[in-house]
């Protein structure tokens, strides 16, 4: 089942055009990582997608609720976290869910045992009854991912989640998200931290202003690929004869590794074939996907041809 | 959308207890009412421990040149000097919403807690309703309050010369009841307006004071005896200001459009 399908989705600002050309579909239960630098319209995106902005062109529904349409209905089954927690500060953990229950009009004698569990799992039971003010920035922003779940939404958006947080609190909170999509939910993970999108999606869309590329992360890093070497001695030795090579787009060295990058995947019969001509001794040759960072540079720095859809 | 009053509710409910946690706010809503209450007791006061005083006549004659010398002239600055402090009492009801909603709708923008709640099935329609209760509630209840209070405290101070209760009278009971809830709708209105328009509480807050200016300007007036009120000039004004909140409610609304207020401010 499809959860969101966007086509040719546009915004414009005036004379400005924020997000042109977007088209990508999340099936049910899929985390789906939206990749780009900051300004690549990221959030222009997921506002678009929860009903915040009206599209200037193109369409998108997010469970078959049009998102140009849906107003009500589309706001009931999205949560959104955004960047900043936009927590209440005076009010306190529990006043906090508790007015986002009464906005979404849940009843809340069963949405708050729901809640309960969260915070037990998010490890803020017993923090609920203390003001916002006073919480960590972790601390708010996996607040904030609850308060995006008191509804039960079908699909939720986060938006840069770990943006701005201390390495231990973003763990904790990508913890969370990892949970939350261990319980099969579809999310939405917009952020420009690799590592995070690479643990927590099997699929991204890049995007910067338009869609550049999108697919699953282990298709994408096949995209090209490179070789994994270790020779006897120092690998620069070698460097010159491996970059004569066709096809090879770059050598790293350090001591006995070498990695080369290659332009073609077949190139690499013919680096270990001029490594052996060349007096080197190759201990091991290991084939591997170009890092997903590489893959990503590449596309927003628009050093490379946009990858296929889907 | 239909509108929900349990969502407006929910906005009220939320508005509400943050408005009690904020203490500053609170304290700033308290200065006008006391003022209100203790400096005209004073003044009435201050007439009625010493009826006799000749100075009274003088200062009577200056509000007065053809007072007739039969009146008493300590009753008639007592008098006199309620029937000024009425209109500065009117300033009470469009103050206090000024103080909230300047606080309730720009600080939603300035503590990034806007587009959560945008992202929610509130309307327009009930955010503002919701916002709006949030501050003429509190205004009213301030107003009434101190105007209880001020009946109590003037007719114990004004006792011993007039030998009964001065307030409520007929105007004060209008005021009070008639035209203050439409002044509070006023200032409410056009803090709710400034604040969709600015980004921080305060500046709203000094935006919406400026406004103010004008309606200041007529009970200056009153006070420098260039215009005379009576109950009928309070009628006409009440009707006016009415006017002017059907607009600005208008207003605030198309304002309050979700796309607009995410794209300029979130």
């Amino acid at each position: 089942m499809s959860g969101i399908e966007a086509e040719g989705l546009e915004k414009r600002f005036g004379e400005r055009t924020a997000v042109t050309g977007m088209g990508f579909s999340v099936a049910a239960g899929e985390v789906f990582g939206l990749l780009g630098p900051n300004g690549a319209g990221k959030t222009t995106t997921v506002r678009m997608l929860t009903g915040l902005l009206t599209p200037s062109a193109g369409r998108a529904s997010v469970f078959g609720v049009d998102v140009a349409t849906g107003g009500d209905a589309l706001r009931r089954s999205v949560g959104l976290l955004t960047e900043q927690p936009g927590l209440y500060d005076r009010l306190t953990g529990r006043e906090n869910l508790r007015f986002f229950m009464k906005l979404n009009e849940v009843d809340e004698r069963t949405a708050w045992p729901r809640a309960q569990a969260y915070l037990e799992r998010f490890g803020l039971a017993g923090r609920e009854d203390e003001p916002c003010g006073g919480y960590s920035k972790g601390m708010r922003q996996k607040l904030a991912i609850i308060r995006a779940l008191v509804h039960e939404p079908k699909v939720i958006f986060l938006d840069e989640p770990t943006s701005g947080l201390d390495p231990e609190a973003a763990r904790t909170v990508r913890d969370a998200v990892a949970e939350l999509a261990q319980e099969g939910r579809t999310i939405i993970l917009c952020s420009h931290n690799l590592a995070e999108v690479e643990r927590l999606c099997r699929r991204v869309a890049v995007v910067k202003g338009r869609l550049l590329a999108q697919g699953p992360i282990s298709e994408l890093r096949r995209e090209g690929s490179a070789l994994e070497l270790h020779v006897e001695g120092e690998a620069a030795v070698h460097g010159p004869t491996v970059r004569a090579v066709p096809h090879v787009e770059g050598v790293l060295c350090e001591g006995g590794r070498m990695r080369v990058m290659l332009r073609e995947p077949s190139a690499g019969a013919d680096v270990i074939s001029a490594l052996v001509h060349g007096g080197a001794r190759v201990q091991s040759a290991v084939r591997t996907g170009r890092p997903l960072e590489e893959i990503y540079l590449e596309l927003v720095q628009g050093r490379a041809a946009a990858p296929a859809g889907d | 959308m239909a509108f929900s009053w349990k969502r407006m509710q929910a906005v009220f409910w939320k508005d509400t207890l943050d408005l009690l946690k904020n203490r500053g706010l609170l304290l700033s809503m308290l200065v006008l009412p006391l003022v209100l209450v203790v400096v005209p007791t004073g003044v009435v006061y201050a007439y009625v421990i010493n009826p006799d005083e000749p100075s009274l006549r003088l200062m009577a004659r200056f509000y007065d040149p053809q007072l007739p010398s039969t009146v008493n002239a300590a009753q008639f600055l007592v008098e006199r000097s309620l029937a000024d402090w009425f209109s500065l009492y009117l300033l009470m009801p469009v103050f206090v919403p000024v103080l909230i909603s300047s606080q309730s709708v720009a600080g939603e923008k300035e503590r990034r807690t806007l587009e959560p709640l945008l992202a929610s099935p509130v309307t327009a329609a009930e955010l503002l309703a919701g916002k709006s209760l949030t501050s003429l509630v509190p205004a009213m209840l301030v107003t009434v309050g101190a105007f209880a209070a001020l009946c109590v405290t003037v007719n114990v101070a004004c006792w011993p010369l007039f030998r009964a209760p001065l307030l409520p009278n007929r105007m004060w009971l209008f005021g009070i009841f008639v035209v203050a809830p439409l002044f509070a709708f006023f200032g409410n209105a056009v803090a709710v307006v400034v604040s969709a328009r600015v980004g921080e509480a305060r500046m709203a807050q000094q935006i919406s004071g400026v406004l103010m200016l004008p309606l200041i300007g007529l009970f200056g007036s009153q006070v420098a005896g260039y215009l005379q009120a009576g109950t009928q000039y309070y009628a006409v004004l009440a009707g006016v200001v009415g006017a002017l909140d059907v607009v600005l409610v208008w207003v605030g609304i198309r304002l309050f459009d979700r796309e607009r207020l995410v794209s300029r401010w979130v």
